[in-house]
Formats: C-alpha cells, structure tokens, sequence
C-alpha cells in the first residue's frame, strides 16, 4: 500500500544496524551542502544511487520515482536564478552566465543531498528512527504520538480501501454526482470507525497493563566494524575525489 | 474442589446509552482447565471477558480472584492484568508497535521487568507460538494469522496464570487453527488456564474440557464438555447448533444406550477410526 515503507523493511540491507546508514547519508549530506558542487555533488549522487540500488537492492524505478519529484520541483525553479531583475535602467529581465553557473550548481548540490534522504528514506522504516529520537531528547509524548500515528496510517488506510471497494461494488461512483457523496459517506464512517478502533486499542493496551507510556524495546543489532570502516572510506573517497576533480576543473 | 482461580458473580452491567449486556452472569473457571463459552451473537460473551480482567466494572455482582473480591484500584488493576492475560478479537486493535518484536516487549515493561528480562520474555514468547522468524517483521506487513499469533504472543510475554481470547479461530484457515491450538496445548501443559468464547460448538465439543452457555446475558448452564452438550434442549434455548460429531454418533446408536467403543468419540477423526474398525470387523 505505501511502496517506500514496503521497501524500508525488504531491502538487503535490512538486518544491518541502522545508524550505519545513518551516517552514510549524514555524511553524504555534509559533503554535498559544503563542499564545491559542481564537482562533488555528481559523485554523490551516484556514490547514493549505487548505494541504494545495487547495495540495498532497492529496484531503480523506485529511486528514480522517489528522486522525480524533487527534481521536478528544481527544474521548475532553478531557471529563476539564472534570471535577475535589472532596475537600473526601467525594469528588464537579464540572463547572465554567472546566474546560470549558480543554477546549475544549486541544482546538483540539491539533487545529490535529495540523494542521500532518499537512500535513508527507502532503507529506514520511521519506526526504526523512533527509538533514536528518543536517545536524542525529543520528549516522550511526542515519540509515542510519532509511533501510533505510524501505526494508525496503515490502519486506517486499510479501512478506507476496504470501505471504497464496497462502495465501488455496490455503483457508488459510477458518476461524479455519486461519487462525491460516496466519498463524504466515506469519510464519515471512518471517522466512526476510527473512534471505535481506538477505544478497542485502549482495552488491548490496558489488558497489558498500560499506564500513561507506551515503551517498548528493538531487536538488538550491534554495530559492524567492517561496516563502519567501509561507510568511512566511502566517504573519505567521495571527499577527496571531488575536491581533486575540482582543482583539475579550476 | 479447590478455590477457582476466577469466579464471576451475580455480573449485572449496561453499556453507555442503555443496552443491557449481562443480567446476573455467573462463571466459574477451574485452575488448569481449558473452558469454552458458547453462545450466540450478542449473548454477553466479550462482555462477561471484559469483567473477566478488570476492563469493565459490573453494575452490580463481583468477581473473585482466588476467592479473594477484586479490587479495581490502579494497583490491584495492574496485579489483575499480570495474571489474567486478555487476546483481543482483532489482532489490529491489539498490535500497535511497528514491530512485532516491539510489540511483544511492551506488556513484560509495564510489569517493570529489566530490559535483560523483558528481551528473554520476547523471546520465549515468540518460541511458544512458533513466529520468532516474524520479530523484526513490520505488523502490517503480516498475515491474518500471523497477526493473531503476534498479539497472543504479546500477551502470553506477561506470564499470565489465565490466558482469555475472544473468538481465537474467528477468521483463521484450518491450517492457523491447528498451529494455534497446538500452541495454546502447549501452554496449557505448562500450567496456564485458558478461557476462550466461541460460537463453533465443533469446536468446543472437540476441544474444550469444560463449557459454559450463555443465553441473553445469564448462564443457562457450565459444566464438563460431552455431558452439557448433549442436552438438545438446552442447545436450542441458546440457539447453537448440536455438535456434528454428536449428531453422527447419536444415529449410530439407540437413543441413550452407551457408546460400544467406550468413549466418545469427539472429532472427526476419532469417528473415523471407529468406523475403519467397524468396517474391518464386520465386512
């Protein structure tokens, strides 16, 4: 139903620690934003997409439909700044080339820092991440409202499927007119539904004697030394090979 | 006898806006027993469960826990529930965690075990119902079964001396109701006492040792299995079914003459091999 989390928990990658990923794209996203883009953040983007494709075995569609929305969004914007608004003599648009360099560079500095969320995003579940934003002091409340928020998105979304299909079996949106009605009947009943489940899901936590906080442990996985030493080197390669590349552009 | 681990009395409750659910319920459940409440859609059983662990107060009545009255303080609540395990119906409204493994940890916390403990816990538990391939697997990415198993496991973690579900085969294939009756056996060998509702008298008849019929919020009768299930009468007051096994069994006997086998025979199977010898012999 939600194709990026049904990765998150399939990829190859999926018994390793998940702050080893962690710091590849933390790391990947500290090279891209600072160091110079024209000719590091192409090496990024290919150093995450390698990553996430043929490291994880996230299939490319998928990285690519995950990648085109930002991008879309870039390409969009980015002709702006090549354009500047000349007021010096009326008002004016002017090209220059020096806004285009800008462009471009902001375009590829974007695109490979995109890259590396992207790579955290189709290989970490957000409920492996909860745990961590615990151990880094966001409060407890917050934490625990971010898990069953996680948990009810699937619920719900598989009792809004269900409830559509009956309705599409029984001609409910077999014209607009219909449709829309349906759709408001819809959300209705979910509503309903929804308060139902969770006083359900209050009885359920109670039988387990719960009193105010949800805790909860992880499988322990321990961090791989070898792991760690490949993620370093891959960035210590990444670093160095774009700095050198762009003396030899310079 | 024995003091009865839980013992309903005289349960009298209405839900919010006046539908009235139980009218004096009575149940006695015995240490070590496996007990099936039988009766019809809307008779009180999820009802008469949710008294059973403290999750619904009787208008009037009382429930005793060893004999002694239960206490509905947040304390005594909290011991209740530590020793009368509840398996919700619908595992989703059960499993609220990412992962089973979270999930299964949460109930060994509340009862403020160490983390060391609470892992171990995890782990048994997730032996016991044959899933510990599934921990690391995201709930929502599991099977109907698979979903039950990982609820019941949730619960079983607390070490509870009575195990209660809700209609446990409701919605299960013939393959998930073997693997969960074999885990529940297993759990009852090791002491645990389980109490389930139903409306499969096939199911009771073959599995349970004990059963009690409800009828529109009253016991009409609890007893051992094959002798309170052979009452016609009483089924049809509370509108169940006869047994299938029962009815086969009854025409290949005179009306109240006793089985030539000796016992019983209770499922399918055992019919069977009665026949088999039958044919062997006669033919």
């Amino acid at each position: 139903m939600f194709p990026i989390d049904q990765y998150a928990w399939t990829h190859r990658w999926r018994g390793h620690h998940p702050a080893e990923r962690a710091l590849l794209a933390g790391g990947m996203l500290l090279i891209a934003v600072t160091l110079p883009p024209l000719a590091t953040a192409p090496l990024v983007l290919l150093a995450m997409a390698g990553a996430t494709v043929t490291g994880a075995g996230v299939p490319l569609a998928a990285w690519l439909r995950v990648m085109a929305i930002p991008a879309g969004f870039l390409l969009l914007s980015l002709p702006f700044l090549a354009v500047s608004l000349d007021l010096t003599d009326g008002m004016r648009l002017a090209f220059s080339s020096a806004g285009a360099w800008l462009a471009v560079a902001v375009g590829l500095r974007s695109l490979a820092a995109v890259s590396a969320l992207a790579f955290l995003t189709l290989t970490t579940p957000v409920a492996e991440l909860v745990p961590w934003l615990r151990r880094v002091g966001v409060p407890q409340a917050v934490v625990e409202i971010a898990l069953l928020i996680y948990r009810l998105l699937f619920i719900v979304a598989d009792c809004a499927a269900a409830t559509r299909n009956a309705q599409e079996a029984r001609l409910g949106y077999s014209t607009v007119r219909r449709g829309i009605r349906s759709l408001g009947l819809l959300a209705a009943t979910l509503l309903t539904r929804t308060l139902a489940r969770a006083r359900r899901l209050e009885i359920g936590l109670a039988a387990r004697g719960f009193e105010g906080t949800l805790r909860v442990l992880t499988p322990e996985r321990t961090l791989s030394r070898p792991h760690l030493a490949a993620v370093t080197a891959a960035l210590f390669a990444v670093a160095a090979g774009g700095l050198t590349l762009h003396q030899v552009l310079r | 006898m024995s003091t009865p681990i839980l013992d309903a009395q005289g349960l009298t409750y209405a839900y919010p806006g006046g539908v009235t659910a139980l009218r004096g319920m009575t149940l006695t459940v015995r240490r070590g027993r496996r007990l099936a409440l039988l009766g019809s859609n809307g008779c009180g059983k999820t009802t008469l469960l949710l008294h059973l662990n403290g999750t619904l107060k009787p208008g009037r009545g009382q429930v005793l826990i060893d004999g002694q009255p239960a206490g509905y303080d947040r304390a005594a609540l909290a011991a209740w529930r530590g020793r009368v395990g509840l398996v919700l119906q619908e595992p989703d409204d059960q499993l609220f965690s990412a992962t089973v493994y979270q999930d299964v940890s949460f109930g060994p916390l509340n009862q403020g075990l160490s983390e060391p403990a609470a892992r171990e816990r995890v782990l048994e538990a997730l032996a016991a119902l044959d899933i510990a391939e599934l921990a690391g697997r995201p709930t929502q990415l599991l099977s109907f079964g698979q979903k039950k198993r990982a609820a019941i496991a949730g619960v079983l973690a607390m070490h509870p001396q009575v195990l209660i579900l809700d209609e446990p085969t409701a919605g299960l294939d013939a393959r998930g109701v073997t693997q969960l009756k074999a885990a529940l056996e297993r759990l009852q060998e090791r002491g645990a006492t389980l109490v389930f509702s139903t409306h499969d008298v096939d199911l009771a008849y073959a599995w349970a040792d004990d059963v009690a019929i409800l009828g529109d919020g009253t016991l009409l009768r609890q007893g051992e299995t094959v002798a309170t299930l052979a009452d016609a009468k009483l089924l049809t007051a509370a509108r169940l079914n006869t047994p299938t096994i029962l009815t086969l069994t009854n025409a290949l006997r005179e009306p109240g003459a006793p089985w030539p086998g000796g016992q019983l025979p209770r499922t399918a199977e055992d019919l069977g091999a009665y026949l088999d010898g039958c044919r062997d012999g006669v033919i």
